[in-house]
């Protein structure tokens, strides 16, 4: 059974002003494996934020379902942590504040708790940061703790927004290897969002790439490339650059693109 | 944003009635009560007017010319007292947000004036000039000038260096650069001192009209408030609440948006 | 700030003028009430030069003299006294009306939609034109005194809560629901501690006008009080007592700025990294 299986989702959305309808995803299914990285890719507006939205039980889907270990989702949960663009982390918190915060929402006793952190800390490379304000970090630190606050309370699946979209360029190289990292040493399975064709196929196991919205999944494209996957390697690699172009073609070509076989997988 | 379909202009409409509706209903409800709670509990007149006799002494005013008197006299101080405000701290403050000698020998005096204008200036305003105008106006100049002052010095220190760079850069001389770049940027911030200046002025205004003046508003209340006319005092404390609320709702807050939110300039907005 | 960096780099080269300069810009006393000195030497030059006739315009050394006697007479304190209590006891009752009300508008959908056009208008009403009813309900007592603070209290505080959640980052909210958090922890992790800021302004906003209406209805209602001093001082003609008055005025604002809401809004806010608005005057 998979974890998480989407199955026909449809999103209309009504402006309250208005009245105005806006269909923003047309029929989109697929499904994440127990231990997998999944990123889901398009045009920008077609619907990849609402997608994880659903997913997430931020908002509730026109049309379709989501089942998370093969039951319908309702509400947001931790079983479905969320890593933000933003961050979204609570500047009245120190970083273990932050990073203890959905354990000590499921009760686990204080010294526990500490234990759990400094094992995640330690993981994402913030031991000794302890103490400080989420506003004394970087932006990368940021994230990393963003990451941590999720790994830490084990969610079924983690989702993740266009995580890194708000650091700098080479910040946000480095976070991606520390993310491929982490994932194989924990084996979280993830859903990611992105925008970046080089940073999906960089990290995922298989590429979602969905078509202008009202959007369909145009094609899930297999990325076969051995890991521990690194920047200064990988950029030469053949099949990253045919994996790449082959989805920047789907990006940009017309719907019969989808018709052609030739995929990326050799 | 995409295609505008003809069911728009009339729900956008029928969503105006109805947030509209929902404002006036509780007033409504506020109504009802009042007349209940004083039936109930048969509250004296002298305690507590009937909402009729507020309306018949609405009208008598009315009639009689009193009400219109007050208002206009109320009103006018106002809009003096405003003006002059605006006149003498624009330029008061552009001066203190491009000299930095100008600024360092009035800012901690400014510090100290803001916490005090308005109402603590009665007593010293009547001594200077009267009881009356005069000292009625001074005292509204006094609440809006110094926020006006403060907030214009604000608005200027927070314009980026680079704007002046660039404007400096495109060409523009010292006279330019003040209505192109430092004016306009400051404007938002001009904006919500006035907002903040004439609520503080509103409250002198009334204040020093119970305390100085033989017209307008708060010298009706005080009328009023000698012969317990109770009727007068509710009505002319709707009026005021009134003529606020229009004036912030239809002057100011639109003022305020248009300025700050139109230009996506950030700006604490109280 | 160019000057700094100089005066910062080796002081052996540094005259010793500058470097007393320096160290007497870095001594806090000096920082707070060097400014004031310029300030009073002309205030001090203007008076003496007589421009202005002596029953409407004093020198400090004239208000200066008014102080030491009104405090040797014990006249200040006692009136000190009364307006800082009757400050404070209107300050209490309002946050303890104004902060579980506010957060009822903020939070309850039905709440907002039935308080928040009363909220306004109310709001419009301003404290001073509630004096003359009180008087006919309560008389010239502590009790209309009070009132009035509470209610200019209790209105901005009840607009800043309102408008504190409201800019609390919707990811935020999410983000603890998705960690877990239910309605309780939410409001005590999230709504409570994001709100701040906008609470911490309310109440200055508050104060701030609070303030002023302890000074009208001190004018108005009369009995005691540093208002009522310097109403009944301008009666008597006694412009030195005005001017005592205002200047005790605006040290007590600076100290309950510099003593209460500087260092509350230093431990949380700023502590946070949270940003503070630009807000209007204080
Ligand atoms: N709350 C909303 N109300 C109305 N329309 C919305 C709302 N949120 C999103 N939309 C519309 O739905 C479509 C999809 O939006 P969504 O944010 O999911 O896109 P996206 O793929 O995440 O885009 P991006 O790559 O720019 O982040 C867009 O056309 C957007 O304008
Ligand atoms: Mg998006």
């Amino acid at each position: 059974m998979s974890v998480l299986e989407i199955r026909s989702l449809n999103k209309v959305y009504v402006d309250d002003y208005t009245g105005e309808e806006v269909p923003a995803i047309g029929d989109v299914s697929f499904s994440v494996e127990q231990g997998e990285f999944v990123s889901i890719l398009g045009p920008s507006g077609c619907g990849k934020t609402t997608v994880l939205n659903i997913i997430a039980g931020f908002i509730d889907p026109t049309g379709g379902e989501v089942l998370l270990n093969g039951e319908a989702i309702s509400g947001p949960g931790p079983d479905r942590g969320v890593v933000f663009q933003s961050f979204a982390l609570f500047p009245w918190k120190t970083v273990l504040g932050n990073l203890t915060f959905g354990l000590k929402m499921r009760r686990i006793p204080r010294r526990e708790r500490e234990e759990i952190a400094a094992e995640y800390l330690e993981l994402v490379g913030l031991s000794g940061f302890e103490r400080r304000y989420p506003h004394e970090l970087s932006g990368g630190m940021q994230q990393r703790l963003g990451v941590a606050r999720v790994l830490a309370i084990e969610p079924s699946v983690m989702l993740m927004d266009e995580p890194f979209a708000s650091v700098d360029a080479q910040t946000r190289m480095k976070l991606q290897e520390d993310l491929t990292r982490i994932w194989q040493d924990r084996r979280p399975t993830i859903f990611f969002v992105t925008h970046d064709v080089d940073e999906a196929v960089f990290l995922s196991d298989r590429v979602i790439v969905l078509s202008q919205g009202p959007s369909r999944v145009r094609e899930i494209v297999e990325v076969d490339i051995p890991r521990p996957r690194r920047w200064d390697e990988l950029i030469e690699d053949p099949v990253f650059r045919r994996t790449s172009h082959r989805i920047i073609e789907l990006l940009s070509a017309p719907a019969d693109v989808e018709d052609r076989s030739d995929a990326a997988t050799p | 944003m995409v295609q505008a379909t003809t069911a728009r202009p009339r729900t956008h409409v029928l969503s105006r009635l109805t947030s509209a509706a929902w404002f006036v209903f509780p007033f409504l409800v506020l109504l009802a009560v009042w007349v209940i709670v004083l039936d109930v509990f048969e509250i004296p007149e002298r305690t507590f007017p009937a909402a009729s006799s507020v309306w018949d002494a609405a009208v008598a005013m009315t009639l009689d010319g009193t009400l219109v008197a007050h208002l206009v006299a109320s009103l006018q101080r106002v809009v003096v007292g405003v003006g002059l405000a605006i006149a003498t701290g624009i330029p008061f403050g552009l001066l203190m947000g491009l000299n930095r000698a100008v600024a360092t020998f009035f800012a901690p005096l400014l510090r100290f004036s803001v916490a005090l204008a308005g109402i603590a200036w009665i007593p010293l305003a009547t001594l200077w000039f009267g009881y009356g105008e005069g000292a009625v106006t001074f005292i509204i100049w006094n609440s809006v000038f110094f926020a006006v002052v403060y907030n214009t010095t604000l608005g200027v220190g927070q314009i980026s260096e680079d704007l002046k760079r660039a404007a400096a850069t495109l060409g523009s001389g010292r006279v330019r650069l003040l209505t192109e770049v430092l004016l306009p940027g400051a404007l938002p911030s001009i904006v919500t001192g006035l907002r903040v200046g004439m609520g503080y002025g509103w409250r002198g205004l009334i204040a020093a009209e119970i305390i100085a003046t033989n017209l307008g508003l708060g010298y009706a209340l005080f009328l009023a408030q000698k012969y317990f006319e109770t009727d007068v005092i509710i009505l002319s404390m709707i009026l005021i609440g009134l003529i606020w609320l229009l004036t912030d709702r239809l002057l100011l807050a639109p003022l305020e948006r248009r300025t700050v939110r139109r230009w996506g300039m950030q700006q604490g907005v109280e | 700030m160019a000057t700094d960096t100089v005066e910062e780099r080796g002081s052996a080269t540094v005259p010793w003028t500058r470097r007393t300069a320096s160290a007497l810009t870095r001594s806090k006393t000096v920082r707070t009430f060097g400014p004031f000195l310029p300030f009073v030497l002309l205030w001090w030059v203007v008076a003496e030069t007589g421009m202005f006739p002596s029953a409407f315009f004093v020198g400090p050394d004239v208000v200066i003299a008014k102080f030491g006697e009104l405090l040797r007479t014990g006249v200040l304190t006692g009136y000190l006294w009364d307006s800082t209590v009757r400050l404070a006891v209107g300050a209490a009752w309002g946050l303890a009306i104004g902060l579980p009300l506010g957060f009822l508008i903020a939070l309850s959908h039905r709440a907002r939609r039935f308080a928040w056009p009363l909220l306004l208008f109310f709001q419009a009403v301003g404290d001073i034109a509630w004096l003359p009813i009180l008087i006919i309900w309560f008389g010239f007592s502590l009790t209309s005194v009070t009132f009035v603070i509470v209610y200019t209290v209790v209105f901005p505080l009840m607009v800043s809560i309102v408008a504190g959640i409201d800019a609390i980052p919707r990811d935020m909210l999410r983000a603890a629901r998705t960690l877990g958090a239910g309605r309780r922890n939410i409001l005590l992790e999230v709504v409570l501690p994001g709100s701040l800021p906008a609470i911490a302004s309310g109440i200055r906003t508050g104060l701030g006008y609070g303030w002023r209406a302890l000074i009208a209805a001190e004018i108005i209602v009369g009995t005691s009080g540093i208002g009522f001093m310097m109403f009944d001082a301008r009666r008597a003609g006694q412009v030195t007592e005005v001017f005592v008055g205002m200047i005790i005025l605006g040290v007590l604002w600076y100290l309950t700025d510099a003593l209460l809401l500087s260092p509350m809004e230093r431990e949380t806010v700023e502590r946070w990294g949270m940003v503070r608005k630009p807000g209007g005057p204080r």
